[in-house]
């Protein structure tokens, strides 16, 4: 199964994109349950983002299990805060995963250590699309 | 009070917790700070500023105090500390010129503007240099310059051209005025900002008149095996670069080529080329030193409070203009200038 990374902005908003080819085992058992449980972080955001009042335990409770958790899951609270733009972070790289008909945007400062393994994947696969500005 | 160690949770996302304005994660926010507190006399900083964005005080004259720090090759911040103000140069050549390139920066908005720092206030300019490994890209996180080394294929450190630097330390003076919005055409303007200044800073280092300026945002950061002079181009958008392996600078120059997108926070470094090339007509059509003329005009107009976080392209020309009548008369030939360049790249009728 081909996974497409593409990545904009950073000081130089210079767009590249790079692919590569993994199993569909692989797909399926790694990268698409990540690249789900992303959007539903961003899913998540939106609806706090509106104010309904059914995102405001839950967020909650998740931001506050950030001392217990580990390493891989420290991300966590900060995707599911419901601002999504990038903060006081400016010239930050946008990522744009997809892996078939799946597709997740994540900003650089919110990747964790499995999305940064496949970005280094795909650009080590020399697969180099190029940039050709925005689509 | 919920507490979260400072092992376990990076910096940039309690820094990020700790912004939070919003009063049902206030629990999350404040146990950020606590953190933010134990790891680090830099952070604690970061921590109060986090709670005042806009600080307003009396300015401090002639107060820089830089802070030069070294990541080591690791994607974390802030790293060691390696040159702090005052101290000899380190003969690293990236932590050097991020002290010199902030000295820069700094002399332009206080000797000229009279503004201390860029929160007016005598802040101190903090900067992280050799930032991860290969690494393509400079940034501002909200508190500090974070510069990277290049992966040596495309890009060589970005320390290297001084615009780099103003252009992130002017991301902190933004930040700290208007605070305009990244995204679409306020986050434009936010880009524009730091390109227009950013360029400032080197004309008046290189003592260059608007006729004689290069106008170019990035020159020498590229490998020479690139087809480009730089990364953007005030002069002309859309001709910095043309590359096979990169394409060719995406920026435009008038409305009549604004690119929609939803990458790169909806085009924020492409859509900038327009405000950018604004500034360039109304400072060539005017000669002389760009920074004392149409640069003194976009400084005011920065300050002038009619600019909000989600300013579009009519309403911030609109406050230049209106900065130029105030500061030299609405007859003059900088207000003209001025009004003439956003028509001609279409943003003002
Ligand atoms: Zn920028």
């Amino acid at each position: 199964m081909r996974i497409e990374i593409t990545r904009s902005g950073g000081f130089g908003g210079i767009t590249r994109t790079w692919s590569l080819e993994v199993s569909r085992t692989e797909a399926e058992q790694r990268w698409l349950p990540l690249a789900e449980a992303e959007a539903g972080a961003a899913t998540d955001a939106r609806r706090a983002d509106a104010g309904r009042a059914d995102a405001t335990g839950p967020l909650v409770d998740r931001a506050q299990t950030a001392s217990g958790a580990g390493p891989g899951e420290a991300a966590a609270p900060a995707s599911r805060t419901p601002e999504r733009g990038p903060g006081q972070q400016r010239d930050r790289f946008t990522y744009r995963i997809s892996i078939g008909y799946t597709e997740v945007t994540v900003s650089e400062g919110r990747l964790d250590e499995s999305w940064r393994e496949l970005i280094e994947r795909a650009r080590a696969e020399g697969t180099d699309g190029a940039g050709h500005g925005p689509p | 009070m919920q507490r979260i160690h400072c092992g376990i949770v990076p910096p940039h996302l309690l820094t990020r917790l700790a912004a939070l304005q919003d009063p049902r994660l206030s629990g999350a926010s404040s146990a950020a700070r606590h953190a933010l507190l134990e790891l680090d006399p830099v952070l604690r900083e970061r921590s109060e500023a986090l709670r005042a964005p806009v600080r307003r005080g009396s300015a401090i004259a002639g107060s820089l105090t830089r802070r030069i720090h070294d990541a080591g090759g690791r994607e974390e911040l802030p790293g060691e500390v390696v040159r702090a103000e005052g101290a000899p140069a380190t003969g690293d050549v990236a932590a050097d010129e991020a002290y010199d390139g902030l000295g820069s920066t700094y002399r332009l908005f206080s000797e000229e503007y009279g503004r201390s720092s860029i929160d007016g206030a005598g802040k101190r300019l903090d900067a992280t240099v050799h930032y991860g490994s290969n690494y393509d890209n400079a940034f501002w996180d909200g508190e500090r310059m974070v510069f990277g080394d290049g992966d040596g294929e495309i890009f060589g450190r970005f320390t290297a051209s001084l615009t780099v630097i103003s252009h992130e330390l002017t991301h902190g003076f933004t930040q700290y005025s208007t605070n305009l919005e990244y995204q679409g055409q306020s986050g434009a303007l936010n880009e524009s900002l730091s390109d227009v200044f950013g360029v400032l800073v080197e004309q008046r280092d290189l003592g260059q008149d608007a006729a004689s300026a290069a106008w170019l945002v990035g020159a020498g950061i590229f490998t020479p095996s690139v087809r480009g002079e730089a990364l953007r181009s005030l002069k002309a958008p859309g001709t910095a670069y043309d590359d096979d392996v990169l394409g060719k600078d995406p920026q435009p120059a008038t409305m009549a080529d604004y690119v929609e997108t939803t990458s790169d926070n909806g085009g924020v470094h492409i859509n900038s080329g327009i405000p950018n090339h604004a500034f360039y007509l109304a400072a060539t059509a005017l000669g002389g030193e760009a920074w004392t003329g149409v640069g003194r005009v976009w400084y005011d107009a920065v300050l002038s409070g009619t600019i909000p976080p989600d300013c579009d392209f009519p309403t911030f020309a609109q406050a230049t203009q209106d900065a130029a009548g105030r500061r030299f008369g609405v007859d003059s030939r900088e207000a003209g200038a001025v009004a003439e360049a956003w028509t001609r790249v279409g943003v003002l009728r």
